[in-house]
């Protein structure tokens, strides 16, 4: 949705081409006109510019995550700043995009919204998880856009954190309420935690953006981390069975493909499919990386994440990732 | 350009085995400083570009990186992403200075303080 006919025009049979006219595009030039055709056959993502007249872009995601919870919401614009990248994520943008002014942009903008549009949570499986921590779980109720609440006691406090459509929106634990609370709760070293059918918050006191909240629990946790005498540091525990194995015990997850991208190993991955894309891309990445600067072959990508460490391999023969927690900040694997 | 950005960006440099370094901003604004003539300016700037691309592909698979270390044979990428949204990238040839001082480079840019 776009109020530039001329933009519409031009991004139309590119998209086609390049989806290799898997796409069916569908263009409008008002909010009025993209809820029509909305209502008239399913779609999986909207691109909505953010400069419209009348009905802005942010007010018109708002409008769409209430009606279309499960449309895909990519925000474009032609003058980005945090301020309106942070507003259009807040209203239920998956993505926020600068408009491109060349080809080769263009080709990047479709990339992403390729990538956004063809990725699918994992739903309906049920198993049994060896061991968990909060920012697990938080993170698979907001990617889900589940509902729930998310009830977590130790041996001396209990809070509740409530999660709405994917959204954080309340959290309590005694007398604190709203990000004080959620950054109290998510600081605990082990406890226990249920997660139970969503009910209204007696108050919405968060509306940060769930991604942010979790990065600023883990600075926090990682800048407060002192290693108790009598009690170290462990992620909350929800099912305790031993380690297979010759496995280390802090071993998370491990996916070896041959270099086409066939599973030949697998443990503890449960998207094996995704995690084989993002190799191909991390591929195609370092091979772009490695015509820009003269570093040589390409060995490894190790990738930093809150509370665990990640080392993907793509080689013409394998394709490797592993994923290992950390214990005390610092990787064991 | 933030005055505290340029700066940082500056003392960043001076270690050896320090081939080039760059910021991109939340608006796409990319600022580099190169230093070894195989590092040129238009190709960091680039390289800011497309790390910035690669972004959404974790975040897809549920991965939300605090930073990134791309290893290459001669030399190491290290990509740091704030939550407002900058990006830094610094490229240092391996088993130098620099590379032992990713880290510490890392945990300051976090500390960054760069509102006007």
């Amino acid at each position: 949705m776009d109020d530039e006919k001329h933009f519409l025009e031009t991004i139309r049979p590119l998209f086609a081409g390049w989806s290799k006219n898997t796409w069916r595009i569908e263009v409008a030039l008002s909010a009025d006109q993209a809820l029509d055709i909305l209502k008239g056959s399913q779609f999986d993502l909207i691109v909505v510019d953010v400069n419209m007249p009348v009905l802005d872009g942010v007010q018109f995601l708002s409008i769409l995550s209430r009606r279309y919870p499960d449309l895909k919401k990519a925000a474009l614009t032609g003058l980005a700043n945090e301020e309106k990248r942070s507003a259009c994520l807040a209203n239920g943008a998956e993505l926020f995009i600068e408009k491109p002014r060349s080809a080769e942009g263009l080709k990047s903008v479709f990339t992403m919204l390729d990538e956004l549009v063809t990725w699918r949570p994992q739903t309906g499986f049920q198993g049994m998880l060896r061991r968990v921590n909060l920012q697990d779980v938080i993170q698979m109720e907001c990617l889900g856009r589940n509902s729930s609440i998310l009830e977590i006691n130790d041996r001396k406090v209990s809070g509740r954190i409530y999660i709405e459509d994917g959204r954080i929106i309340h959290a309590a634990v005694g007398s604190l309420a709203g990000e004080a609370a959620f950054q109290k709760l998510l600081a605990l070293a082990a406890g226990a935690f249920q997660l139970q059918p969503f009910e209204p918050p007696p108050a919405r006191t968060i509306e940060g953006q769930w991604e942010f909240l979790l990065m600023e629990a883990a600075r926090v946790r990682d800048e407060s981390a002192q290693p108790a005498a009598d009690a170290p540091p462990e992620p909350a525990r929800i099912l305790e069975t031993p380690p297979a194995d010759g496995l280390p015990s802090l071993l998370m997850e491990t996916l070896i493909c041959s270099g086409q991208g066939k599973p030949l190993y697998q443990w503890q991955c449960y998207d094996a499919n995704g995690r084989v894309e993002l190799l191909k891309k991390i591929s195609q990445y370092a091979a772009r990386l490695g015509r820009l600067l003269p570093l040589g072959k390409f060995d490894r990508l190790e990738i930093q994440l809150h509370d665990s460490r990640a080392v993907a391999q793509a080689k013409p023969d394998r394709l490797v990732y592993v994923q290992a927690a950390l214990e005390n900040g610092k990787p064991t694997a | 350009m933030n005055p505290a950005l340029d700066q940082w960006l500056a003392s960043c440099i001076r270690a050896s085995g320090t081939l080039g370094c760059g910021v991109r901003l939340p608006d796409g604004t990319c600022v580099s400083r190169s230093v070894h003539e195989g590092f040129p300016q238009t190709h960091l700037d680039e390289t800011l570009r497309c790390l910035a691309e690669l972004s959404p592909v974790f975040s897809g698979q549920g991965l939300f990186p605090r930073w990134l270390t791309w290893a290459f044979e001669l030399g190491q990428i290290r990509v740091i992403i704030r939550s407002d949204g900058v990006l830094f990238v610094l490229a240092v040839q391996t088993n130098s200075l620099a590379a032992r001082n990713l880290d510490a480079l890392t945990g300051e840019f976090f500390e960054l303080k760069l509102a006007d």
